[in-house]
This record gives structure tokens, sequence and C-alpha cells, in this order.
């Protein structure tokens, strides 16, 4: 495995440390292969659960003067809906995209929160098919209305800007396609899912690296394991910052391409 | 797309042979978990939350500005209070002037009345007295002559003895003497020789 | 000493990345240090710019995982 390089200089010292891999983030529960219901399955499941639970629990008195819950909802909604929404897509016909965008925005900051939420403690986002699910999502909405608009022959006209050289035409357009087809898709999932993994992987690292040490090493290496541990926390509180952060590129990247496909040009 | 279709491939050969995979290829019943779980969520979202968030806002919007719209209503009401106060207030002060310099005039008229009434009561008194006095004066004179005359007469008919009852040649004397005597030409002697 | 030469291309290609976002960043503040009531605009441009130079980086890292 790639992060066995470290795993092999603790081995020489301590003999018998496992680096956590890769195959940590594969857990299924029931079945096996392709179709088998994995940890982040159910994890996904129970923040669906959570967050509908919340959202309709706090918004069913909508009240004027918001209270706790409600305020924490509404601040979520507001900041989706005028911070991104209308931003990026403008006031005109932003409305219609805001649910999109705000399920996006809280169903990412959940399941990624629980990257570090101690019962969960399992980042769903760092399984790739979730992000690819999500993904999949914004590239079908965008490409439909910007097909809608415009229709097909026209949509891929509108791909290269008017006014160009007609030499480099084709190649501003094989360029446009890439970023269009598969550059922001694979971008947008793959940042998302890069984020979660590395994040967790890192902090796997360091606690099961920092116990391995406080266990079975000697004096030093045990306070090497404190400090390891140290930095775990450390790590921890970065990751929620990663985590809140990556929640809004994505939603802030779905609403700039949905304002690209609304818009005139690209 | 094409790059996960053919992904896939590998994938299911890798799952198939062991159960650990390349964490870049997507498991798909993950995949279909979570667009399943976007798909509830997005309808939740759709139709239960944000009809709600956006109803809260527009009533929020309208309170404020219902609200708004009641405080001015209330401001322009106080104006008009305070403006109808105002004008109450420079009526009564109209009023009040109005009043005083009635009351002023009434008290001047009054007093100039009692003042003529005073004069004429005084002029009638003084005329009146006048008049007292000149009547009694009067009479005071037509007494005294005719006592004068009487008593001079009696003392001249008993100094000399004449009897002069004869009434006409009495008052003729009486009346000769008297006017002899406002002269201031009367002498005793002169009254002797005419006798 | 075992290991995977792709993590090597994973540290290559996070140096770019690296030095591209220190740079957006920079310019964030830049801005938001002359005009502070810009800082709204800046910032949603400033997280894309971020997003989009950070994507390499995660391709690197991707790949160091794919090429085994």
């Amino acid at each position: 495995m790639s992060l066995n390089v470290l795993g092999s200089l603790a081995s020489a010292e301590g003999g018998g440390f496992e680096t956590p891999t890769t195959a940590e983030f594969y857990q299924p529960l029931l079945f096996d292969g392709p179709l088998a219901i994995t940890r982040p399955a159910v994890v996904l499941m129970l923040s669906v659960g959570l967050i509908a639970w919340f959202l309709i629990a706090t918004t069913r008195r909508a009240a004027i003067v918001p209270s706790k819950g409600q305020w924490v909802t509404e601040g979520a909604y507001g900041f989706i809906r005028n911070g991104v929404a209308r931003d990026i897509i403008g006031s005109k016909d932003f409305l219609r995209f805001v649910p999109l965008l705000f399920t996006m925005f809280v169903l990412i900051l959940v399941n990624n929160l629980f990257g570090v939420i101690p019962p969960v403690q399992f980042p769903t986002m760092s399984r790739i098919g979730i992000p690819i699910a999500l993904t999949l999502v914004v590239y079908v909405v965008y490409h439909y209305i910007g097909i809608k608009r415009v229709g097909l022959g026209a949509y891929f006209k509108h791909l290269v800007p008017d006014g160009l050289p007609g030499w480099i035409v084709p190649l501003i357009f094989v360029l446009e396609v890439i970023t269009f087809f598969i550059t922001r898709p694979l971008t947008l999932a793959l940042r998302l899912f890069g984020n979660m993994f590395a994040g967790h992987l890192l902090l796997l690292l360091f606690i099961t690296g920092g116990e391995y040490m406080i266990i079975h090493g000697g004096i030093g290496l045990k306070i090497a394991g404190a400090g390891s541990f140290a930095m775990a926390f450390v790590l921890t509180i970065f990751e929620i910052l990663i985590e809140f952060l990556q929640a809004y590129i994505f939603t802030l990247l779905a609403a700039t391409y949905i304002a690209g496909s609304l818009s005139d040009e690209h | 797309m094409q790059l996960f279709t053919g992904a896939t491939q590998v994938a299911t050969l890798v799952t198939a042979g062991e159960a650990e995979q390349l964490p870049v290829l997507p498991h798909w019943g993950e995949l279909i978990f979570g667009v399943i779980a976007f798909a509830i969520l997005y309808w939740i979202v759709r139709e239960k939350v944000v009809p709600r968030l956006e109803k809260m806002y527009a009533d929020r919007t309208a309170a404020i500005e219902g609200g708004m719209r009641q405080a001015e209503e209330a401001q322009q009401e106080a104006q008009a209070a305070l403006e109808q106060y105002k004008a109450q207030l420079a009526e009564a002060r109209v009023e009040a002037a109005r009043i005083r310099a009635e009351a002023q005039e009434q008290g001047a008229a009054i007093i100039a009345e009692l003042r003529a009434q005073a004069q004429a009561e005084a002029n009638r008194i003084a005329e009146a007295s006048h008049k007292q006095i000149e009547a009694e004066r009067a009479q005071a004179i037509v007494s005294l002559r005719s006592e004068v005359g009487r008593l001079s007469t009696e003392l001249a008919s008993r100094i000399v003895g004449e009897s002069l009852q004869d009434e006409v040649r009495q008052s003729g004397i009486v009346d000769r003497f008297l006017a002899e005597l406002e002269q201031g030409g009367a002498r005793p002697e002169t009254v002797g020789q005419d006798a | 000493m075992t290991g995977n030469i792709a993590i090597l291309g994973y540290g290559l290609s996070a140096i770019g990345p690296g030095v591209g976002i220190g740079l957006i960043f920079a310019a964030y503040i830049n801005g938001v240090a002359r005009q502070p009531e810009a800082r709204g605009m800046l910032q949603s441009i400033a997280i894309l710019g971020f997003a989009l130079a950070e994507a390499l980086a995660i391709f690197g890292l991707v790949l160091a995982f794919v090429f085994k």
C-alpha cells in the first residue's frame, strides 16, 4: 500500500505496527460483493433520518421570532439561500435551486461532521460512491437546464465564446467539452472524496500510531505517542474546518455550474 | 462518465476477487444509496422545509413592513393630534385674549358709566343745594325785610308817636330806607329829617 | 525501505496547488485589506479559486491510489 513507508519504519523500530490502510474504509455490514450494505450506507441513511427529523421539527412552527432550533436551521438556510444561491445564480430564478443546494449542503455537512462525531466517526464522503452520487445529480441538473434552455445543438455551440479566430475554435471546443463533461464532475466528486478520505486517514494514522507507541513503546515512544494524540486533536479541529469548507465549496461549485448553464455565455 | 463506467468493470473485477478495492472506484451499493438518500432528503426539503421557511421569510418581511407602516401611521396620528392641540391652544389663546379685551372694555364702560352717574348725581346734588340755598336766602331776605320793616316802623312809631299803620306809606318808607341802606348813604339824621 | 513511488507523485503534485492557494489567499487578504466592504464578494471568488487549484492536488492524491 501507499502508506507502507511509514508502516515499515514503525515496524522496524517497534515491530508489528499495522498502518491504517485504505481497506479501513470498506466495512460491509450485510452481504458481500458490489451491492453489500456497508457502514457508510447505513450512516448515510441515519444522517438522512436525522436531518429530516431536525429540519421538520425545527420548522414545524416556523415563527417570525425564531426558537433556538429554528435559528440554527434558519442560519444554514439563509446562508445557502442568500450567500450562495442568490449571489451566484442571481435573484431572478435562484429560488428554484434553493432546495437542491440546501439539501446538498446539509447532507454533505452532516456526513462530513460524522467523521469526527464520536458514536459514528466515519466520514461517509470518504467512500467515493456517495460523492459521485451527489455529483451525478449536479451533473444531470446543470446539463439538463442548459440543454433545455437553448437546445442541444445550441448548447454545444455556446461552449465556445463568440468572436474567436477560426483556427482556435476547435481547440477551445475540445477543451470546453473536456471541462464541462469530464473535469467538472470529476473534480467535484474527487475533491470532496479526497479531502474526507485523506483527512480521515491522517486521523487514523495519528490515533492508531499513538496508541501503538503508548502501549508497546519505551519511555521515549510513550512521550511521542502523547504528542501523536495531541496532533490528532489539533487535526480533528482542523478537520472540522475542512468539513465545513468542503460542504460549502461543493455547494458553491454546484451553484456556479448551474449559474453557468443559466447565463448566456460562459 | 465514460471514465466511471470503465472503472466499474475494474471495480467489479476487483470486488469479485477480494473484499478490498481501490478507494477511488465507486462501490455500487453506496452509489445507489447515495442517490436514494439524496432523493429522499431533497423531496423532504422541497416539500416541507423550504416552503415553510420561505413562508416564514415572507411573513417576517410582511411583519416588518407592517410594523413600519403601523409606526408611520402612529406617527402621523401623533402629528395630527399635536397639530390639533396646537390649533386648539391657539384658539383658546385668541378666545382668552378676546375675553380679556371684552372684560377690559366692559370694565372701562362700567367705570365710565359709574363715573358719569356719580358726576350727574353730584351735579344734581350741588344744583339742588344751590337752589335750596337760593330759596332759603330769598326766603330769609323776604322774611328779614318784613321783620326789619315791622321792627323799624314799630320803633319809629314809638319814637315818632305817629301811627304809621298805613300800609302803603309804611311799605313806601321801608323800601326807601332799605334802598338808602343798601346804597350806604343811610343816616339816622336823614331818616329823622325825612320823616 | 519499501513503498510506492506514486506517493512521491502526490508530493510533487501538491507543490503547484500549494503555491497557487497561497497566492490566491494572499490576493484575497490584500483585497480585503484595501476594501473591507468587498469581503463578501471576494470570499466566494477566493474559495472558488482555492477549489480549482486544490483539484490538482486531489488528482495527485487519487492517482497515487490508482496506480499501485
